[in-house]
Parts: structure tokens; C-alpha cells; sequence
């Protein structure tokens, strides 16, 4: 197993393992939109148990984490966001959910300054519930009436981070950092069907506030060009 | 802006109502406002052009160029009818038409913001890098003040190749940066990474590292920064900082695989040598106690005792611990003869044990343990790999397990692999399909139904199964949301499904919606050409912009083009096919049948095809309803129908060969390292009497293989023999020439060598090779049509004890094509083969 950053390369690959896995689906353009938007904070774990027999064959991704950042915080306060994250149901147990949250949740803290992390699920999804729950140490913040396209509601679950930006204090000083292996050594991890986010419908209408939208530019004919943005 | 055609003020006001009624897409009211402004000013150029862009969004191409061209009859010097000229064939994809035109508006209005940017995305969207670069220098001296202008025009040049302009230009900009740069400035520091990197491209590591080490306390990127500082570090020999440097970021992740690789090398261990990194990763288990990596790679280079220790605690504990991907995590090593052997004795060890514990009354209430289960678990998949396959053992310990746990939804999955293996692909989709029941919320399980039964020629069940996870109100019921969602893997085991069932116009439509789904792909970058510059993640643009450049060497575009290549080649070959699927043997004999034995293949052909199409049609329709309830589209826009839903018109391409080389040039330009592609070429440009680009086909292939390789064996003396025989009227184009193609062919396999002879002799030699085996027969039967009949070379194979199912089965594809009798091989086969269902029905 290799945990890494995820690539654009990994892309398809990444969106393939999510629609094997998980019932919430997004283009590759959205996955393209976290890579290009937030490149430090999506991981993938690669299955490495085969020699590859060409130079072009595809890395076998049987976890990762998609993750952003919250655009325009309601409270204000910058955070993070799990958009998707799951595991192969035949590489359960190994702690991938773990090992990929981490990464990503030290990366959101240390690039772009996140004081908490936050993400939806299932309230049906019970082994997804008992790993952010028991294992990732998430707490159930309220829940959101119908959040999903079908109509099912959604526990809002977050993670407050701040006992990484110490961390990351400590880093600067002596330039490396200690294990920070908390907790968990016990539990059996059940999460292969980790949940995935948003329903696309909703997502796909936040692709077009920032103007991923595939519909021409608009204001071409006129020099009303908001997107110069402050010029 | 001025233009030669003024409008009133209350018109003019109405023309700006039109452009935002556009950029709101309220078309019909903006088609309105338009005939308002028409209706006074019938010959007003602007107003028509805004007509033709609105018409073109309703979904009327043809009729909003027409509008276009009248728009810039009446107004020539305008740039905005020029503009929306080039939009139009922006739309359409035309992008070098686009291009013309944007430049064509400039001339009108050489500094308009918005021309030029649409001008510069099609022209990095083309890679026309020299062109990108002089229209984003003119976009920076219009906007100077926008940070991002001054990246634009870097990434110009260092895309051009010009790394030290592009440094250049970074630098001019950050002398103008007053006092301290906030600690958030995200688009500060990232192009400051990104400069780094053209630092390093051009090849001073030395400076680079300075550069970065000068950046290294504000750079937010942490992961990048380190890893940076330990790459140069190793590259300019400072061994000691290196190592330091990798231990640092293994601290961050101790899963990280090249981490540990770099470091070896900065310690300086010689591969051969590996033994010596032992204690690196014995410190780093113990650092770790959750880690993996370190306590797996040291199986890869331990020996004898030592390995059998190590593997011992490796396997014992994620046994224990019920980790259902142990024996995925330690195949690799089954390559080595003596690992496998030590493997398979220390987990039949635990194994033995646990039955021992058995006997000696174990059961004390609490169910079988983990370490129980996994173990065998492991032992079934163990005698399910191709090197130790052993069926009925595999299903003896798949069986004890599910005494065990009859609800393990692994133990059911890995039972269906193990008939999937042994070719009873029925009994591998219906015990899939077991395991899906018991966890029906797990789309993982239901993925591998649906897989399972495609690769039974279960289409409709696929789909139905597929269907529980689905947007089924989606355009297009379920499938439609597969392509939606870009499902690659089901619509190429759809297609290849299809294949086998010769149903080629279903076949050639999953491979239409594969290579539209790569259009799209190519398509998606467009927007973030200017995304990327406001984000300011430019590393990541840059990476994703290498990444599309070589998108189609992607294995799925390579096996869809195979595919579809393969489909059209066998369309070209007979042409019969295009009327729907003949039952396998008959599509070969279909060239010696009597005409009404033709006519009742066909009708039956015909019949079948017909049936899967309504079938289609049915599940589509049922789900249409659904569909309609939930439709929203937008105002105005026109959802267009499928006119070709079941790939017919496909199939009865006049050209199948010509389609067949539009898959063949990304192939070949993306993938030409592969020999399955060289091979597909060759096929493709024999049948199409380019002699020449077989000729390179078969020369690139005898690059890549062995000069034994029974395909490049087959291509040799197939270009040979068509060489032999080519009439004296074959015309050649310039530059291609009888005497050119002679002397290159005379290179390979000389004129006088008698072909059928040489063929034997190679048959001769490789007899116990199934692969060579049908390379010699196929060519026999070129060279010598009668010999057909004499399969027993083939019959042959079948008793050699390593034949696989695949070869086996191989080999009853070439007595189909040949059209001979098979009756005999599929009882030997189905001797040696007892559960495949190929081979069943025998007469």
C-alpha cells in the first residue's frame, strides 16, 4: 500500500474506485476542480501488489479522500470539507480511512489555515456514522432535514483541528515532527462504505458560482467583466 | 464601443437588454428584443449577430451561422459580429476557424480584455504556445496591475520552453511587491513554488535549493516544500541531509513508498544490497505501530530464515486482526518461488493448528475467531491464483469458512471468483449475486454482480443490477446515468460483452460513448485555463495540463480502441455482420453458404438483433416516465435525441476501415510503445492497402517483441505474402513506392523464401505453444485455404498440461472463424476443462 497525494493522472482512476464504491458520483470535471482548486488535500492509497506489465498501466486506487475547502464559510471561520472518501470493500481494516484523513486534515491546518473539518453522511450509513464517529473522533453537529438528491437526511459531522496547528508550531521549531498516532489502537475499522458527500445535483450548481460551467462566458461583448475581480 | 452602425438611445439601450438577457440564457426574451431592434434598424449588424449567438444556444447551428454571416455582410468592421463569429465556431469546436475570427475582431478593437482572453484559451487549449504567448503579453500591458497577467505570461513561457523568460517575468513582478507579503497570501506563495520549479527545470539544483530554502519558513505548502528540499538535497550529493530530509517527511507518512526508496539511496544501498536498509524499517515498525509499509517492504528483499520470520509476524498478525486484503498484500512476492513455497507453509501451519485446536474441543462459545476465518480465507484465494490453482481445495476452505460465517459477503465473493476462473461464468454471476443480497446497501458488492454478469452476456440483468444505484430518472434511465457519470469500466464491459455476442452495433456504440467520454475529458480543462490563474494553484494547472496532453494513453482509451478497431476490422471482413449478430460459427461460414441458407441466417440475425433493440427500447421507455416527472431544463434549451440509440447506423458504416483509423491515430500516437496497438495498425492499414504504414506498424512491433513472437511471426510473412502477390496496376502515392516497399520488405523476410515451408518449420518448432500454434494456422490458411481442415496441431495443445482456459478458449475462436468443425475440440476441451461453459454442447 502507498499513501500519496492524489495526481491529475489519478483522476479517472480516483472517480472510477468512488463509483464502484458509493452512491454520491461526480463528473471528472469536479474532481478536476478540488485538484486544481485545493492540490494539497486529496490523498489516494494504491494497491501495489502487482508488477505493472507496461509503463502506462494505471495505479490500482482502492481508497482515497477528496477534500476542499469551504469557499465562503457561513460562520466565518475557514475550514475544511470531506467531499468523498471511501475504501475498497476488499481493503478494509488495513486503517486507510485513517491514514488518508490524516494527511489531508494536517494539510488543510498547515496550507490553508483550517480550524475545524467538516463532512455529511448518511444517517442510514451506520458503519460510515461508527468510523467518523469512533474512530476519526467526529462529532454530530445537527442534522440536515433531506440533504440528499433521494430525499434521505444528512448528519452534519465535524472535527475541530486546532490540536494540529500546535503541532505545526512545533514543526517550525525543531523542522520535524513527532508521531501523533492518537488513539484508536483497538477498533476493529468496518468502513469500506465510507460515504461520499453531496448529492451532485447541489454540488453541481456550486460549480457554476465559480465559473467551471461549462456555458460560455457570458459578459464576452461587453467590458462589464466581473472576473477581472478588483482590477 | 464605436461602431459603424449607431443605434438611437432607446435602441441602444434595448441592444445591452439583449446582452444581458443572453448572459442570463433567457433566449426567447432576448430573441424578442432582438426582432424589436430589427424591426427599426432591419440591416443592424450587431443586433444580428446577437440574434445568431442567441439562435446558436437554442440549439439551431446552421441557422444562427447563417445569421452570423448576414451580421457581418452588414457590418464588417464591427468586432463584436466578428466575435460572435468566432464563438459560433467555438461551440461547434472549430477552433481554428474560432481563432481567425477572434483575430479578426481584434483588429477592430485590438484592446478588448475579453477577445483577447477568449483568443488565449484557445490557444493553450490548442498548445499553439507561441501564440498564448504574445496574446497574454498583450493582456498584461492592458492590465499590468493583476498579479496573475504577469503569471500568465511565465507559464507562456515556460510552456514555450523559454524557462529563463519565465523566471524573468516572476521576478520583474515580485520587485514590485511593497513590505511584507501576509502569511495567507496563498497566490504569493504558490507562484513562488512555482517558480522554484522553473528554477529547477532548467537544470540549476544548486540554485533551486537556495531559493527555496530562502522561501522555506512562509511556504505554506509543507508536503511540496519537503519534498523538494530532500530531492535536490540527494540529486547534489549531500548524502547526510538527505536522509535527514526523508526521515522528516516518513515522520509525516510512514505509508509513503518512495519516502523509503529515496532514502535507501541516500544512505547509499546498492539495490543488491537491500539486506542492509533492514534496521531503517525495523525502527520505523516500531515507530509505528499502525504502520504498514514498513513492515511489508523488508519481504521484498529478505531471504531464508529471515524472511520466514518476518513473514510469519507480517501474515500472523493481519490474520489475527481479520484484514481481508492479506493475500492481495503479499502476491506480489509469489513470484519467487521459494517466498510462495514459504508463504503457503506458514499460513497451512496456522491452518493445521487451528484444526488441531478443533480437535482438541475447542469451541467455547464465542464463534469462530478472526484468525480462523482469514486463514482460510487466505488458503482459498491462495489456491485460486493462477501459479497454485487448485479448485476443489479453494472451495474446500471457501466451504469451512462459510460453515463458519455464512454471512461474510467475502467468502460468497471469492466463491464466484473461483468459478469465474474456472470458466462457469453462470454459477461466478449467480453466486456474486448471493453475496450482493447479503449486504444490499454495499455498492461495492453490487458492482462486482454487475460485472460479473456482463462478463456473462447478462446485459439486461448488468444494468438491472446496476439500476439499484443509479439515477434512474437521469435522460436516458439507468445507462444514460452511467455515461453521465462517465462509468467507463460497465460500458466497456458492456461493449466487450456485445463483442462476444458479435452484436457489433451495440459493441460500436459503448465505444462511441467511451470515446465521446474522452472528448468531454479534453473538453474540461478548457475553463480552468483561466480558473487555474484566478485560483493561483499553478503547479496543479501545470500538472493537469501535462496529464490531458497524454490523456489517451490511458489504458480505457487504449482497450476502447482495440475494441472498437477490432469491431470495425471485423465489419470490413464481413460485411454480412452489420446486419446483426450471426451465431458465432456462422459468420465464418457465412462466405460458403447456399443463398438461402444465407437468407435464413440472416432473417434469424436480423430477428435477434431486432429483439435486443426492442428490449432496449422497452427498459428505456419504462423509464422514461420517470424521467419526465423530473426533467428540469433550462429554458429554452434542447436536450437532443439519440438518433442512432442502438449503434445501427454505426454498423452499417460504407466505411468501417476508415472508421477504424480515426480510433488508430491517438492509439498509435499515444500508445506506440504498446504491441497490441503496432499489431492493430497493421491490420488496419493491410486491409486498407497502405503498405507502407503497415510496413511501420510491423517494424515498431518488431521492436517491442521478441523476434519469436508469434503475432510479429504472423505479420512477417502476411506483408510478405501480400507483397509476393500485389497486382502490377496497385497504385502507389508519392512518396510511397513499388521498389521503396520492395527493398524494406526484402529487410524483414527475403523474396525467395518459400512461405508455407517457412511457416511449418516455425509451426514445427513451437508446437507446444498455444499462442504459436494459431499464428502458424492462421497463416496456413492464407497461404493454403485447403489446409484448413487439419486442426490437429490445435487438438495438440490441449494436452499440454499448462494450456490455460484462455488459450483454450482461444483456440475454439480460430475453428470459428475458420469455419470448422469444433465439435471435437470442445469435447477435448471440455475434458480438460470441466466446468467452462464455453466448451459445453458439444454434439
Amino acid at each position: 500500500m502507498d499513501i500519496r497525494l492524489l495526481r491529475a493522472s489519478d483522476i479517472p482512476h480516483v472517480q472510477q474506485t468512488n463509483i464502484t464504491n458509493l452512491p454520491e458520483n461526480y463528473f471528472l470535471k469536479y474532481y478536476l476542480y478540488h485538484a486544481l482548486s485545493w492540490p494539497q488535500l486529496s490523498y489516494v492509497a494504491v494497491d501495489l501488489s502487482h508488477t505493472p506489465k507496461h509503463p502506462n498501466e494505471p495505479p490500482k486506487i482502492v481508497g482515497y479522500v477528496l477534500a476542499k475547502m469551504e469557499e465562503e464559510p457561513a460562520d466565518g471561520v475557514q475550514h475544511g470539507h470531506i467531499t468523498s472518501l471511501s475504501v475498497m470493500r476488499t481493503h478494509r481494516r488495513l486503517g486507510l480511512a485513517d491514514k488518508l484523513m490524516r494527511q489531508s486534515q494536517k494539510a488543510m491546518v498547515e496550507s490553508f489555515g483550517a480550524k475545524y473539518v467538516s463532512l455529511h453522511v448518511r444517517v442510514s450509513n451506520k458503519a460510515a456514522l461508527h468510523l467518523y464517529r469512533d474512530t476519526l473522533q467526529f462529532e454530530v453537529e445537527k442534522v440536515e432535514p433531506k440533504y440528499y438528491a433521494d430525499g434521505e437526511d444528512a448528519y452534519s459531522m465535524k472535527k475541530d483541528l486546532s490540536f494540529l496547528e500546535e503541532e505545526v508550531e512545533e514543526d517550525d521549531e525543531v523542522g520535524a515532527c513527532c508521531d501523533h498516532d492518537h488513539g484508536d489502537g483497538h477498533h476493529h475499522h468496518h468502513h469500506a462504505e465510507l460515504d461520499g458527500d453531496v448529492p451532485p445535483p447541489k454540488e453541481r450548481e456550486k460549480l457554476k458560482t465559480v465559473r467551471v460551467g461549462r456555458i460560455l462566458g457570458v459578459s464576452d461583448l461587453q467590458e462589464v467583466d466581473g472576473r477581472s475581480g478588483g482590477a | 464601443m464605436p461602431t459603424s452602425q449607431p443605434l438611437a438611445s432607446k435602441d441602444a439601450s434595448l441592444f445591452r437588454q439583449v446582452l444581458k438577457c443572453y448572459e442570463q440564457k433567457q433566449y426567447k426574451k432576448g430573441l424578442k428584443t432582438c426582432e424589436q431592434i430589427l424591426r427599426k434598424n432591419p440591416k443592424h449588424g450587431e443586433t444580428l449577430a446577437m440574434k445568431g449567438l442567441i439562435t446558436n444556444s437554442l440549439g439551431k447551428t446552421e441557422e444562427a451561422f447563417a445569421i452570423a454571416k448576414d451580421a457581418l455582410r452588414q457590418d464588417m468592421k464591427s468586432h463584436v459580429c466578428w466575435h460572435v463569429y468566432g464563438l459560433l465556431y467555438r461551440s461547434e469546436k472549430n477552433f481554428e476557424e474560432s481563432i481567425k475570427a477572434y483575430k479578426m475582431a481584434l483588429r477592430f478593437e485590438p484592446d478588448s480584455q475579453q477577445i483577447l482572453r477568449d483568443l488565449a484559451l484557445l490557444q493553450i487549449q490548442m498548445r499553439n504556445y507561441d501564440g498564448y504567448v504574445e496574446t497574454r503579453k498583450s493582456i498584461l500591458q492592458t492590465r499590468p496591475q493583476l498579479r496573475q497577467n504577469w503569471t500568465a505570461v511565465a507559464i507562456a513561457y515556460h510552456l514555450a520552453g523559454q524557462l529563463d523568460e519565465a523566471e524573468k517575468v516572476l521576478i520583474k513582478y515580485e520587485e514590485t511587491i511593497q513590505g511584507n507579503v501576509p502569511k495567507w497570501d496563498i497566490e504569493h506563495w504558490e507562484t513562488a513554488l512555482y517558480k522554484n520549479r522553473i528554477i529547477a527545470d532548467s537544470g540549476d539544483i544548486g540554485r533551486a535549493l537556495e531559493h527555496l530554502e530562502s522561501m522555506a519558513k512562509n511556504c505554506l505548502d509543507k508536503v511540496a516544500l519537503l519534498e523538494l528540499r530532500a530531492e535536490y538535497l540527494l540529486k547534489l550529493g549531500r548524502k547526510e541531509e538527505a536522509q535527514q530530509a526523508y526521515r522528516i517527511l516518513l515522520d509525516r507518512n510512514p505509508e509513503r513508498r518512495d519516502y523509503y526508496a529515496e532514502l535507501e539511496k541516500a544512505m547509499g544501498i546498492a539495490p543488491k544490497n537491500r539486506h542492509e536498509a533492514k534496521a531503517i524499517y525495523d525502527e520505523y515498525a516500531n515507530k509505528f505501530e499502525r504502520s504498514d509499509a514498513p513492515r511489508r517492504i523488508p519481504l521484498d528483499f529478505l531471504e531464508g530464515d529471515e524472511f520466514r520470520e518476518a513473514a510469519n509476524a507480517y501474515l500472523s498478525a493481519k490474520l489475527k486482526k481479520g484484514v481481508p486484503s492479506t493475500f492481495a498484500n503479499i502476491k506480489a512476492l509469489y513470484a519467487d518461488d521459494a517466498k510462495r513455497q514459504t508463504i503457503f507453509e506458514l499460513v497451512n501451519s496456522y491452518n493445521e493448528a487451528q484444526e488441531q485446536g478443533k480437535e482438541n474441543g475447542e469451541t467455547n462459545g464465542s464463534g469462530p475467531s478472526q484468525f480462523r476465518l482469514w486463514t482460510l480465507y487466505f488458503l482459498a484465494q491462495h489456491y485460486d491464483h493462477y501459479r497454485t490453482r487448485n479448485m476443489d481445495k479453494a472451495l474446500e476452505c471457501l466451504n469451512k469458512a462459510l460453515k463458519l460465517a455464512p454471512n461474510t459477503v467475502e467468502f460468497h465473493m471469492t466463491t464466484a471468483r473461483v468459478y469465474k476462473h474456472a470458466g462457469d461464468l453462470q454459477k461466478a454471476a449467480q453466486k456474486m449475486d448471493e453475496a450482493r443480497i447479503l449486504d444490499k446497501s454495499d455498492r461495492y458488492i453490487n458492482t462486482k454482480t454487475a460485472k460479473y454478469q456482463l462478463r456473462n452476456d447478462q446485459n439486461e440483468d448488468a444494468l438491472k443490477t446496476m439500476s439499484l444505484f443509479t439515477r434512474n430518472e437521469a435522460n436516458g434511465g439507468p445507462l444514460g446515468d452511467l455515461l453521465e457519470m462517465q462509468c467507463v469500466w460497465y460500458v466497456a464491459e458492456d461493449a466487450e460483452s456485445y463483442m462476444r455476442q458479435n452484436l457489433l452495433s451495440l459493441a460500436l456504440k459503448r465505444y462511441q460513448s467511451l470515446w465521446e467520454i474522452f472528448e468531454v475529458w479534453t473538453e474540461d480543462q478548457f475553463d480552468f485555463h483561466s480558473f487555474s490563474l484566478r485560483k493561483g494553484q499553478i503547479r496543479a494547472y501545470i500538472d493537469m495540463l501535462k496529464w490531458e496532453d497524454s490523456l489517451r494513453s490511458h489504458p480505457m482509451f487504449v482497450r476502447a480502441a482495440l475494441g472498437a478497431i477490432g469491431a470495425y476490422i471485423k465489419l470490413a471482413d464481413m460485411p454480412c455482420l452489420a446486419q446483426g449478430a450471426l451465431a458465432n460459427g456462422d459468420a465464418a461460414r457465412y462466405e460458403k453458404m447456399t443463398d438461402a441458407e444465407r437468407k435464413r441466417a440472416l432473417k434469424k440475425a436480423k430477428k435477434d438483433a431486432q429483439k435486443a433493440q426492442e428490449r432496449a427500447a422497452a427498459l428505456a421507455a419504462a423509464k422514461k416516465d420517470d424521467k419526465n416527472k423530473n426533467a428540469q431544463v433550462a429554458e429554452g434549451e434542447v436536450k437532443k435525441e439519440d438518433p442512432d440509440p442502438h449503434g445501427i447506423a454505426l454498423a452499417r458504416t460504407e466505411t468501417p476501415l476508415e472508421e477504424a483509423a480515426k480510433w488508430l491515430k491517438p492509439l498509435l500516437e499515444m500508445s506506440p510503445e504498446r504491441l497490441e496497438a503496432q499489431i492493430a495498425g497493421f491490420e488496419v492499414q493491410i486491409r486498407r492497402r497502405q503498405w507502407t504504414l503497415a510496413l511501420n506498424c510491423l517494424n515498431k512491433a518488431r521492436e517491442l517483441a521478441t523476434p519469436e513472437d508469434p503475432r510479429v511471426h504472423e505479420m512477417v510473412v502476411r506483408l510478405r505474402h501480400a507483397v509476393n502477390t500485389l497486382p502490377a496496376e496497385e497504385e502507389f502515392k508519392a512518396p510511397e513506392t513499388r521498389e521503396a516497399l520492395l527493398e524494406e520488405v526484402e529487410k524483414i523476410l527475403s523474396k525467395d523464401t518459400e512461405l508455407s515451408a517457412y511457416n511449418d518449420e516455425f509451426l514445427e518448432k513451437n508446437k507446444d505453444s498455444a499462442a504459436h500454434v494459431r499464428s502458424a494456422l492462421r497463416i496456413r490458411s492464407v497461404l493454403k485455404p485447403e489446409a484448413k481442415k487439419d486442426m490437429s496441431p490445435l487438438l495438440s495443445v490441449l494436452d499440454i498440461e499448462s494450456t490455460t482456459l484462455d488459450e483454450a478458449n482461444e483456440g475454439l475462436k480460430l475453428l470459428y472463424s475458420f469455419g470448422v468443425d469444433e465439435n471435437g475440440y470442445k469435447t477435448k476441451a471440455a475434458a480438460k476443462f470441466p466446468l467452462a461453459k464455453v466448451f459445453k454442447g458439444a454434439k
